[in-house]
């Protein structure tokens, strides 16, 4: 999950922790960036710090920012079938090639098609597909997931794929396993119209079910951002409804607006692209995994007289500033991360701790410091654990007191539970 | 009545509004049927301003999104295949199926499914009706001698990646006997878009192409392959032995039925058919700047094609390949001094309204008022008559969504140069119609089957058009509602009838009329069926003999039933409109006004003498075609024409239509 160059940082700015995660770094930072390996009688100065914030956090309601953004997954949906509705499967295709070009894995892309255009008989470039009339990209190449297909593509699939509410029977390459540090971005294209989009057809998504699934996806943290885009006619009415925070979403076009096709292909005899995702992937085309672009840039490229209507996105549950956000953070897999050397990350403490201590490093830190830098680390992460915490604290406790005698007062307790136990058993 | 009840119970309520209006209108009934046919005859007028323009409603349609791709290459197909068939025309060799020989090897060539479908044409004969359908049962024809055989070429090409569930047909008639340059060149024409759809890699649906041999007819080849594509015949032994050995004495050759190493006299199948376009090269027509292309939609008993199907034959044709589009209309219309009155009246109102307001802008000049108001008349006589324009009626009975166009090129196609540009356009023209028709997902549905063209691209839906009849049958009711009222009001008065009206039984003997002659209708009009089995008759004397036949069988039902009472039969005559408004017995109005009574005399003679089906006919002819030609004849002609081809007319004529005038008659003499 973690790439090894992209050794980096999360920032800190959308953490809403409390004062004492601060008072936590001020006192841990120095410490730390001693890059001394017997720091342990220091470090057990700030233990009983951990163990009150151990306690506030377990008492304070769970809150997403608290972890890091450290996966990301796609959900590519085109939710129209028919031939006429080419450009909707061309338009997922185009997302599905640009994420994946910038780094988001197959198995964490949901790639859900609504019919099968490239094997339609209408088709004249059979087991092809295009979304540009000089077909110089076939985006049903080689390799090309797809999850859900033709009528697996439902309104109730696409929900419980966002839920995670699957039956046991279906695979894992199926299911949406994002956490609580995951970035999600969630492409829908097909016809819609006032706060609905048309699945197959023959049902709809309303706007009210898309914003309890992410208010649910929210309560279950099975996110940590979430960037809605959808390309249909009336986009911006379909997250009218959303009220969880960390969603950020655009679409296409405004209440009572269409959203129109690009360009026609002469040879295939249907539109290939819808305009909103055209200028989409112009401006992807740009990029590349390493480059800095920022969500602000790309909402800022759509240009209303080219789209024929006006993008729009709603940042409202958003906290972070979009022209800090780089793209990369939805549309690639690029995340701010950072060596973890413990196993497991359950406990959401405990990233913090280190992230604070890279954080300041990393300006510093040099090729030849990093192995160092691991074994504190590696160090650190073991006296971190809690139940190695747990266990010191009562070693310290006992410290003074007379091993044997803790021993023959354990047999004696035994002895005397043993008994009582019989006595109750006859 | 509820009404005078309320009233009893209060005084000074006031009646409901909807009886206050019923009885109002009740007692106006007169004005009221006078005020409602002038509206729905100037709602009739004015169908070609409420003419709304067409529109492709179907989205999977798409026509014109792609590029034809037909070529020259395709055009010098059939320019080979012309050339070809000229030659075999001069050599003299059209004995039989030279022609047909021709076609099924060029198709065989291109690597299609072919096979020859022979067929006996029916004669001209009374046949047990059948209407919207097909009849499965007479599939199987007993083999008259006097039926003559034709052979229709069909053709196939599968869908490459198709699932052959569904078929478009291509027809292109022609005579077999003498191949004239229009019929070799539709030939041409339709066998280079075959070769051309054998090569293309977008075919969903399988195309047929069927070169009917229409030597006695484009409708009777064309509905013999449907009935035999629709009813297969299963594995009988004695049925196929006599169809080989009948097939080698036609086609006149022996072990030749097989080409390429197949049977060639196996029918054989696509799937249903989506749509079918009957496309033929008409004579040239100077005059017009443009190729014209000419479409033909009415099936028969005013069944009409989806007007999708017009609509993208339009839009391709005008906006692609440069065609004018012309529909029927009735040509005699367009020139009629008082249609171009109506329309420069209107004309007038609508720049009168224009200037009272810019936004209304509803005025259509009076030239093209008088050019839609030929056209929708021309589409309505069609559509009444129930007799298809074209084969493509054919297709209609099983539902399936066809119409004939036919090409008239501006220049005489003698020139081989011109004859190449007309083919090329004509087939890219077809090839884009058949492209669209090929993304269509399900039958054609969205857009209208009701309506009539007023112009190739504006078109009155069912919606506007029943404004005027409503308007014109609205008084019947209204009218018999205040008979009925006057005669209950009377009726307690007189003294002979207060004895009737106090048994209540009186409706039987209206009902016994209207019934006996409802009976001597139906006898009437299957009459033609019994005569027509007297062999040499002529049919003036078949018209004289049914005439005569009918009105004894008339006095004996008479005098065997007595002579009814008929007061209240009127209610069973609603239909005829103007005829059963006017009437009323002789005898009852020698009161009045002298000039009254003799208005509502002559009225009541007049509307009883057009009102005869056959006397209006001939009035009919007679006022279009001369008074010399007409003969009682024609009617017979008529008749059968009309029983031929199926026609609902028939039935409405002789079934409604004559009771009624019937029964007017019979209240005329009422005493």
């Amino acid at each position: 999950m973690a790439r090894p160059s992209q050794v980096a940082i999360d920032n800190f700015i959308s953490f809403t922790g409390s004062t004492e995660v601060a008072a936590i770094q001020k006192l841990e930072c120095p410490v730390l960036n001693s890059g001394s390996c017997d720091c342990t009688p220091r470090t057990s100065m700030v233990r009983p710090w951990i163990l009150l914030l151990l306690l506030l956090l377990a008492i304070s309601p769970p809150s997403h920012s608290s972890t890091v953004h450290n996966n990301n997954w796609a959900v590519l949906v085109c939710t129209s079938r028919f031939w006429f509705n080419y450009r909707h499967m061309a338009n997922t295709l185009s997302l599905y090639r640009t994420v994946k070009r910038l780094g988001i894995p197959d198995e964490r892309i949901i790639l859900m098609l609504a019919d099968d255009m490239a094997c339609n008989a209408r088709n004249s470039y059979p087991a092809q597909v295009f979304n540009n009339e000089n077909h110089m990209l076939n985006l049903y190449g080689d390799n090309v997931e797809v999850d859900y297909r033709g009528y697996e593509v439902t309104v109730e699939n696409f929900l419980r794929v966002l839920t995670g509410r699957h039956e046991t029977a279906v695979p894992r390459s199926k299911r949406l396993l994002s956490d609580e540090g995951s970035h999600i971005l969630v492409y829908m294209t097909g016809h819609g119209g006032d706060e609905f989009l048309k699945f197959q057809d023959n049902e709809e998504l309303q706007s009210h079910d898309l914003a309890d699934a992410v208010k649910q996806m929210k309560e279950k943290h099975r996110f940590k951002e979430l960037l809605i885009m959808v390309d249909t006619c009336q986009a911006a009415t379909l997250f009218s409804q959303l009220q969880s925070p960390g969603v950020l979403a655009i679409g296409s076009s405004k209440k009572g607006e269409n959203s129109y096709s690009h360009h026609l292909d002469s040879d295939i005899g249907v539109s290939v692209v819808d305009r909103f995702t055209y200028y989409t992937l112009a401006f992807f085309e740009k990029l590349n995994m390493y480059s800095n672009a920022s969500l602000s840039s790309l909402f800022n490229s759509y240009d209303s007289h080219l789209l024929m209507s006006t993008a729009s996105y709603r940042e409202d549950l958003y906290r972070r500033p979009l022209s800090e956000v780089p793209v990369t953070n939805f549309f690639g897999s690029v995340m701010k991360t950072f060596h973890t050397d413990f196993a497991y990350t359950g406990f959401s403490m405990e990233p913090e701790a280190h992230i604070s201590l890279v954080s300041e490093t990393d300006s510093r830190r040099t090729l030849g410091s990093e192995n160092a830098q691991t074994e504190a680390a590696n160090h650190n992460a073991k006296d971190n654990c809690p139940f190695h915490a747990w266990l010191k604290v009562l070693e310290d406790k006992l410290d003074n007191e007379n091993a044997e005698k803790l021993v023959l007062y354990g047999l004696g307790s035994m002895v005397l539970l043993l008994a009582i136990s019989t006595l109750l058993s006859v | 009545m509820p009404a005078e009840k309320d009233e009893a119970k209060e005084p000074r309520a006031r009646p409901r509004l909807i009886i206050f209006m019923a009885s109002f209108l009740v007692s106006h009934s007169t004005l009221f049927s006078v005020v409602c046919c002038i509206a729905g005859l100037i709602a009739l007028l004015l169908l070609p301003i409420l003419a709304k323009s067409t529109y492709i409603s179907e989205n999977a349609l798409m026509p014109g999104s792609a590029n034809p791709v037909f070529s020259g290459q395709d055009v010098s197909e059939a320019s080979r295949l012309v050339k070809d068939i000229t030659e075999t025309q001069k050599m003299g060799k059209t004995t039989g199926i030279e022609i047909q020989r021709l076609i099924i090897q060029r198709m065989a060539d291109v690597g299609a499914e072919v096979y020859y479908h022979k067929f006996q044409s029916q004669s001209n004969q009374f046949h047990p009706f059948r209407f919207f359908s097909c009849d499965s049962n007479s599939a199987v024809t007993e083999s008259n001698s006097n039926t003559s055989n034709g052979l229709n070429t069909v053709g196939i090409i599968r869908a490459p990646r198709g699932d052959g569930k569904e078929a478009i047909v291509l027809v292109t008639p022609y005579n077999s006997e003498y191949v004239k340059l229009n019929d070799a060149l539709s030939l041409g024409l339709g066998f280079s878009i075959f070769s051309h759809l054998s090569r293309v890699s977008w075919l969903a649906k399988d195309i047929l192409w069927l070169a009917a041999d229409s030597r006695y007819g484009e409708y009777s080849s064309v509905s013999a392959w449907l009935k035999d594509y629709h009813n297969p015949v299963f594995f009988s032994s004695e049925n196929v032995d006599a169809n080989v050995t009948h097939d080698k004495d036609f086609l006149n050759m022996e072990n030749k039925n097989m080409l390429n190493g197949r049977n060639v006299d196996v029918f054989k199948r696509a799937g249903t058919m989506a749509a079918a376009m009957v496309f033929k090269v008409g004579e040239a027509m100077e005059r017009d700047p443009r190729d014209i292309l000419t479409i033909y939609a009415e099936a028969s008993n005013g069944q009409m094609p989806n007007l999708d199907l017009i609509n993208v034959v339009h839009y391709l044709a005008v906006h692609r390949q440069g065609f004018r589009v012309n529909i029927g209309k009735l040509a005699s219309l367009v020139n009629s001094a008082w249609l171009n009155l109506v329309g420069q009246i209107l004309e007038w109102l609508g720049n009168l309204a224009k200037n009272l307001n810019p936004k209304w802008n509803f005025g259509i000049s009076s030239a093209d008022y008088a050019e839609g108001a030929a056209t929708v008349a021309s589409s309505m006589y069609h559509q009444a008559l129930g007799v298809p324009t074209g084969s493509h009626g054919a297709f209609r009975d099983y539902q399936v969504d066809a119409i004939t166009f036919s090409f008239s090129s501006r220049f005489y196609l003698n020139n081989e140069n011109m004859q190449s540009s007309f083919i090329l356009r004509g087939g890219r023209l077809i090839e884009g119609v058949i492209r669209s028709v090929n993304n269509l997902l399900e039958k054609f549905h969205q857009s209208f089957f009701l309506y009539m063209m007023t112009a190739p691209n504006k078109f009155v839906s069912v919606g506007v058009y029943m404004i005027g009849f409503a308007l014109l049958a609205l008084p019947l009711p209204v009218v018999a509602a205040s008979l009925f009222l006057n005669h209950k009001a009377t009726g307690f008065t007189g003294t002979e009838e207060a004895k009737i009206a106090f048994g209540s039984w009186q409706w039987l003997y209206a009902a016994k009329t209207v019934l006996m002659i409802d009976l001597w209708a139906l006898i009437a009009s299957l009459m033609p069926y019994f005569i027509s089995q007297i062999p040499n008759i002529s049919p003036t004397e078949s018209t004289l003999l049914w005439v005569a036949l009918s009105v004894s069988i008339l006095a004996v039902l008479y005098v065997i039933l007595g002579s009814p009472y008929s007061h209240s039969a009127q209610i069973g005559a609603l239909l005829i409109v103007p005829m059963c408004l006017v009437v009323r017995p002789l005898k009852k109005h020698m009161q009045g006004a002298l000039i009254l009574r003799a208005l509502s005399l002559v009225c009541n003679l007049v509307m009883v003498v057009i009102g005869f089906p056959p006397a209006a006919l001939l009035l009919m002819k007679g006022f279009s075609e001369g008074f010399e030609g007409v003969g009682i004849g024609a009617v017979w002609e008529v008749a059968e024409f009309l029983w031929v081809w199926n026609s609902a007319t028939y039935l409405y004529v002789f079934l409604v239509h004559l009771p009624c005038w019937v029964l007017c008659i019979h209240i005329l003499l009422h005493p």
